[in-house]
Parts: structure tokens; sequence; C-alpha cells
């Protein structure tokens, strides 16, 4: 049975003719934009959860503590809640890296009547607070210690940039969901078609007492086909964009979004892509319906 | 075999409404050959239809092979019409298949075990005198050989009741005496022969007993 099976579908899929090359494209086309879109999201994603890795707020001391007192003052700052770590920064060590910052003209420094710079701590906040909200209730708790003069620093920024991906990733999957759309329309067409042309054999299958999984289990397999198929030339064309722009924009992608190198789909992903190719195609071929001949009385 | 208790059957409804059948009983015994009388439009083709459930009666039931037709679900009408053959006016073969294949396909369809679908295919072929043209494609068949394929597609699964729906409506006299001699020989053999046929040669022909229905109503029972 299932050798006759995957035999009718194998027939159904060299029926579809012209109308099932353009189903497999459309398919193709939609799972590529999907894919691609994934792709950049995945990517900006890592950026972002970098950049969030180095949000760090700034507290800013009245006065540099002594050596007795900083050991109270730092537990102080950790006990307010949602701080991962701290790392004091002394009046010395401030200038020190502004002198680093400011490379041949250091020397300016040396005018300075005494070290401006005040001493800070530099609290990284954890998981839970590198949030907008969070943030600020954080920076709300740090300016009470009476200790601290000023508190500075944020990831707003971060956050509106990973508000800008929530939305990338949206458009995305609303163009993937209409080109999706648009392909289970298609496959429905093909196959319809198809049925259309297959309309005798099925009177006689129905006829014969042939089960109505047996007479639609093709159609089935031969959209899952067509979008297993469409699945693999959109991954094929995905590879290919990748392998061509992914070694030009190295050079700027540690400028722009921080990283070292763009990463592809990984073979989960891949998996994914693949599998939602086959549901696409699948639907389609289980929506098409054929009509049926009218009998004379 | 078959039992039909006050049947109607009407198409649409309200002025479009049209009575095809109307209170029709009979009882046909299995192993029987009754041939179906009647005109154009008498209601042959719908009472065949509702014996293998492509229509569904709007009054009365209808028992086939032991299935109450009228109380199957539609995921059991597939075990009914595995005990009927159907036969029609046209031979309604697959283009694009060979005779062997438009047989084998209903084996094939049903899940039969490869190794019998090859036996059954040829015994069938053969039963309707056709071996010799298994490989032989629809178009180069005459209509009676296309007739013989379909008799033998409807016997490969051999099932208990045969219905053949103007079986000789498309042939010559000598092509039509031929199958009707072939229905005959598969009556003889044990299979219950239900014909419909609005030629009243071939009730004559056959001498068997006949139902004759006109306007819907059941008129003879006869011999």
């Amino acid at each position: 049975m299932l050798g006759f099976v995957l035999a009718e579908a194998l027939r159904d899929c060299r029926r579809a003719g012209r109308v099932g090359v353009s189903a497999v494209l459309l398919i193709a086309l939609s799972l590529a934009a999907l894919g691609g879109f994934w792709l950049f999201s995945l990517n900006l994603g890592r950026a972002i959860d970098q950049w969030r890795d180095r949000v760090r707020v700034v507290v800013y001391l009245k006065e540099e503590p002594s050596a007795t007192k900083l050991g109270d003052l730092l537990r102080q700052i950790e006990s307010v809640g949602g701080v991962q770590r701290v790392r004091y920064v002394s009046k010395g060590e401030a200038l020190h890296s502004l002198k680093h910052a400011l490379g041949a003209q250091a020397d300016v420094t040396d005018q300075l009547p005494r070290n401006p710079l005040p001493a800070s701590v530099e609290v990284t906040p954890d998981a839970d607070t590198a949030t907008p909200e969070g943030n600020r209730a954080l920076v709300r708790r740090l300016a009470e210690l009476p200790e601290i003069d000023e508190v500075q620093g944020g990831a707003q920024w971060v956050e509106g940039l990973a508000q800008f991906r929530h939305l990338f990733q949206l458009v995305g999957l609303g163009v993937g969901a209409v080109l999706g759309l648009a392909a289970i329309l298609t496959v429905t067409t093909a196959t319809t078609l198809v049925l259309h042309l297959r309309r005798d054999e099925m009177e006689i299958m129905r006829l014969v007492g042939a089960t109505e999984s047996v007479i639609r289990l093709p159609r089935v397999l031969q959209g899952m086909a067509q979008g297993l198929l469409a699945a693999t030339i959109a991954l094929g064309v995905l590879e290919a964009v990748y392998a061509v722009a992914a070694p030009r924009l190295e050079p700027l992608l540690p400028l722009t979004l921080g990283l070292q190198r763009a990463i592809f789909l990984s073979p989960p992903q891949i998996l994914v892509l693949m599998v939602s190719g086959g549901i696409l195609g699948a639907l389609g071929g289980l929506l098409a319906r054929s009509g049926r001949k009218p009998h004379a009385r | 075999m078959i039992r039909l208790l006050h049947v109607s059957k009407v198409f649409g409804e309200g002025p479009a409404r049209v009575p095809a059948l109307s209170d029709v009983s009979f009882t046909v015994e299995k192993g029987e050959f009754v041939v179906l009388s009647g005109g154009s439009g008498a209601g042959k083709t719908t009472l065949l239809r509702l014996l293998y459930r492509d229509e569904l009666p709007s009054e009365g039931e209808i028992e086939v092979a032991d299935f109450e037709v009228t109380e199957l679900r539609r995921s059991e009408v597939p075990q009914l019409r595995r005990s009927i053959g159907v036969v029609f006016q046209d031979a309604r073969l697959l283009d694009g298949r060979t005779v062997f294949a438009n047989v084998a396909f209903v084996l094939r369809v049903l899940g039969t075990p490869r190794r019998e679908v090859r036996p059954r295919t040829l015994a069938s072929l053969k039963a309707v005198g056709l071996s010799a043209r298994a490989q032989a494609y629809p178009h180069q068949l005459s209509q009676g050989e296309a007739q013989r394929v379909a008799l033998a597609r409807a016997l490969v699964k051999s099932p208990a009741l045969l219905l053949a729906d103007e079986p000789t409506g498309n042939l010559d006299d000598d092509m039509g005496t031929e199958i009707l001699e072939l229905l005959k020989e598969i009556g003889s053999r044990g299979t219950t022969v239900f014909l419909a046929t609005h030629q009243a040669r071939v009730a004559t022909q056959l001498k068997r007993r006949t139902l004759t229905l006109a306007g819907g109503h059941l008129l003879k029972d006869e011999g």
C-alpha cells in the first residue's frame, strides 16, 4: 500500500507541471525571506546580548573612601539588590584611564593642580535587572545611599535596539506569514489542478472501496515533497548569499554590531526551516479539493 | 443480497423538487440475476447509486450484502463498496495505463499483497477473454473490449454483487450479446448480478427476473 501511495504521489508531482514549479518557487521564496529575516535577527540578537553584558551603572562617590571604609561601601552597594558584581575605581585609576584614553595628549593632565576625577564604583546589573525598568529602579536605589554623589548609566539604548529587533522579527514573521499563505494557496491550486486531471482515478478509487486516507495521502505527500524541495532551494539560496556576503561584511561587523563574524543558521534551525517547508506543502495538498463528475439519472 | 423497503428519492427542494424514485420495495436473493428495466429517466441509475451509497434515499430502508446502507457512517462506505463491483455504460478506463494496470489498479488501491496482484489480475482478464490484450492501452481497444476490461476491473476483487448500469448501451448487437453472455457466466459462478437497461431486447434475451421502473415507480416484478 505504501508503495502504491508513493508511486501515485510521484505521478502527481510529474503531472503538476508548471503550476507545481510555481508552487515550489513560491514556497522557496517565502522560506528564503523568512530565513533571511531569521538570519539577520539571529546576528542582531547576538550583538544585543553582547551589548547587554557590557551595560554598566557608574556610581560616583562624594569622597574617596579610606581602605577600611571601602569594603563596607562595596557591601552596601551589593546589598541594594539586582547587582551582579562591583568594581571600585579609585581617583588615581580614573586619571590613569583618562591618560590612556588621551594617548599623545596625556600630558595635558599634568597641568591640573590636582586630580579632579571622582572615585567611582562600576556596577554590573544582574540579568533580571538589565531591563529599562530594572535599571531605573537600581539607579534610584543606588542614588539613595549617602556616600553617593551621582549615578550614571543605563540600558535604555540597548533596550531600544532590542525593541527594534523584536519589531524586525514581527515584520519578518508577518512577511513570512503572507508569503507562506500565498505558498499554501499556490500548492492548493497546483494540487487541485492535478486532482482535476485525476478525477477519473479518484472516482474509480472511491467506487471500488478505497478509504479517504488512501485517496488523499498521495496529494499530501505530493505537497510535502514540493515543500521539502522548496525548503532545500531556499536554504541553498540563503547559504549562497551568506557565503558571498559574510566575508565582505566581516570588516564592518566589529564596527557596527560589535561582532567578529556573522553566523549562519544552526542545524536545528535548518531543520525547522525544512519542516516548515514540508508542512506548508502538505497543508496545500490537504486543502486541495476536486470537483465530482455529474451523474445521469 | 439486496433489500429495498419503501424507498423514495427526491432531488432538490420546493419548486425545484424532482422525485426520482417513489416507494420502491423489492428483494434480490444471493446468486440471483435480476434485470432492472425502464426508459430514460425512469430512476434506474438513481436506484443503482443508492445501492452503492453514492446517494442516500429520502425515505425507506436499503440493505446490501448485509450492510444497512442507510445507517452506514461515511467511514464505513468503503467496506460496502468492496463487496460491490460496478460497471457503467462507458467503460471509464484510465488513460495512460495499460489494460493490465487498469485492472491491477483496483487491487493496489485496496492494499492487496503485491504477490497476489499479478495472478489475480491475469485471472480476471482471462475470465473476460482479454489475456492477449493485457499490455494494450484504452485507446487501442474496441468499445466491446473496453467494456470487458471494465468487467474485469469490477470482478478482480471478487465482489458478492455486480451492478451493471447500461453495460451494453454503447455497443452494437454482437458486442452487446458478448457482454451479456459474459454477465450470464459471471452470474452462473455465484455472483449476484443486478443489471439496469433501457433496452427491452436485453431483458428478453436474458430471460431472467425483470423489475420494470417507470417514472420512479416499480411497475412490474416478473420472471
